[in-house]
């Protein structure tokens, strides 16, 4: 993490070679091996109880593999010698009930990992999160407190917080899930935005429209694997995999 | 002179006796304050110990003995606790307050712990993802996030066991140490009269108490403010 080299367009971002992930006899994640480059947007998709969720939360370690190696930006993050907390402020993560931090305003919330871990001064860091604020139509938000959100607004929030740390990645699971209705769509705005501008992301979610549109690559998990992975086109077009042909006929 | 106001000027005027009571209370006042201090701390870390080990499984040892000190402490009566304290581990002390303030510090840390520790767990376990999930390391994300919400949800229920600590310094005379309660009972031992010296220590326990209530119903409401 000391070098700063430059990562380009293309290079590979995540490794994952082998993933296993068991809870005690239940295999959940069985032999998953992917690569996810710089500018993807990978979304994953699958039946509730397939493994996606963990699939996403392992990248970053909120769930430790019982087995494979993650290479995060070329080290493997899951030798217990390795830091994760400095991997961690590389890949963002938002997640599907917000987890916003409710003793703290909005903008305390933006700025707390900036200043605390990346040491940035507290009116640097609060001049970039009022800009992102700005980006997402919330300025009027700065000082408002989690609880005065709406679900729309807060799942914004949390966007922004994890942008706020400059990540190299974003993971998003299930971010609309919690969602009404009506506010789906101002969320998926904001993270079709992030897409144009180049940002990488890997999404777990239902929406399959979004998919269709912003993701540059659609995986299907079943059963604890990969079970398909295509481009948005051929994905949903030419199914290959029984499960995925009977999972699609069931969604759309 | 009525009878109430002689009563009065024999209980408390007479050969200056308010000031066992003044003397008293300074004493009750001093034992509570150093105790709720050692409590809290003692308490802070046994919870944090415990949570990190419902959680993460680690500190496995610290944990087995923290265990134990709950047991211990909240299966003894306080007052056995007090007298062990002064009769058997601090045999050669003379200073009965020092005795009194540790014995209280380690009885309520052990209620401490178990209420903070309540509050540490009724966190959302994704507000611990959300910090982790940032970069901030364990210690950092319970400082910074876990920690100040707890204590908020907690405030209340320390705040009574810091009532009960406050009224349970009362049978610091076990030990022969003057607090408020010890100094009405050596004017009714130099009046025979029980009605006014019981009585006025009672309203001292009770102006203190309520004045406690105000300062931490104060504290919640501000703590509160991200509610609205």
């Amino acid at each position: 993490m000391s070098d700063n080299k430059e990562i380009k367009n293309g290079d590979v971002l995540f490794e994952i070679e082998h993933l296993q992930k068991n809870f005690g006899d239940l295999q959940v994640l069985n032999d998953i091996s992917t690569k996810i480059r710089k500018g993807e947007v990978v979304v994953i998709v699958g039946p509730s109880g397939s493994g996606k969720s963990t699939f996403l939360r392992s990248l970053n370690l909120l769930e430790e593999p019982t087995g494979g190696v993650i290479k995060f930006e070329g080290r493997d993050i899951t030798d217990k010698h390795s830091n994760i907390n400095l991997y961690r402020q590389k890949i963002g993560m938002v997640f599907q009930h917000f987890n916003l931090f409710p003793h703290k305003t909005i903008l305390e919330n933006m700025t707390l990992a900036p200043i605390k871990l990346l040491k940035i001064p507290k009116a640097d860091a609060e001049k970039e999160a009022m800009e992102l604020l700005e980006r997402v139509g919330l300025t009027e938000k700065a000082e408002a407190y989690p609880s005065q959100l709406s679900g729309g607004q807060k799942q914004r929030i949390a966007i922004v917080r994890a942008l706020c740390m400059h990540p190299d990645v974003i993971l998003f699971d299930e971010p609309t899930s919690a969602l009404d209705p009506e506010m789906v769509g101002e969320v998926l705005n904001v993270m079709a935005d992030l897409a144009r501008e180049g940002m990488t992301m890997v999404i777990v979610t239902h929406e399959m429209g979004f998919a269709r549109e912003v993701g540059t690559r659609v995986m299907f998990v079943d059963e604890g694997q990969i079970k398909e992975e295509n481009t948005p086109q051929e994905f949903f077009a030419n199914p290959k995999n029984e499960r995925l042909q009977e999972f699609l006929s069931k969604i759309i | 002179m009525s009878d109430f106001q002689l009563k009065f000027y024999t209980n408390f005027i007479k050969e200056d006796r308010y000031l066992y009571l003044l003397k008293g209370l300074g004493n009750t006042l001093i034992i509570t304050l150093f105790a709720v201090i050692i409590g809290v701390v003692l308490g802070f870390l046994v919870a944090i110990i415990r949570s990190t080990y419902a959680k993460t499984g680690k500190l496995k040892l610290l944990n087995t003995l923290c265990g134990i000190y709950l047991t211990v402490i909240r299966g003894t009566p306080m007052m056995i606790q007090l007298m062990i304290m002064f009769y058997v581990v601090f045999v050669s002390s003379n200073n009965k307050i020092l005795v009194a303030v540790i014995a209280f510090g380690i009885n309520s840390g052990a209620y401490v712990a178990e209420i903070v520790r309540s509050g540490i767990m009724s966190i959302d376990q994704g507000q611990f993802e959300a910090g982790r999930s940032l970069g901030f390391s364990y210690p950092q994300t319970m400082w910074y996030i876990i920690m100040p919400q707890a204590f908020k949800n907690v405030l209340p229920a320390l705040a009574n066991e810091f009532i009960v600590l406050l009224k349970e310094t009362s049978i610091c005379g076990y030990i022969g140490l003057m607090d408020l309660t010890r100094g009405g009972d050596i004017i009714r031992s130099r009046t025979y009269e029980a009605f006014m010296p019981l009585i006025a220590v009672a309203i001292i326990y009770l102006i203190m108490v309520v004045g406690l209530t105000a300062l931490v119903g104060k504290l919640e409401r501000r703590l509160r403010a991200s509610e609205r």
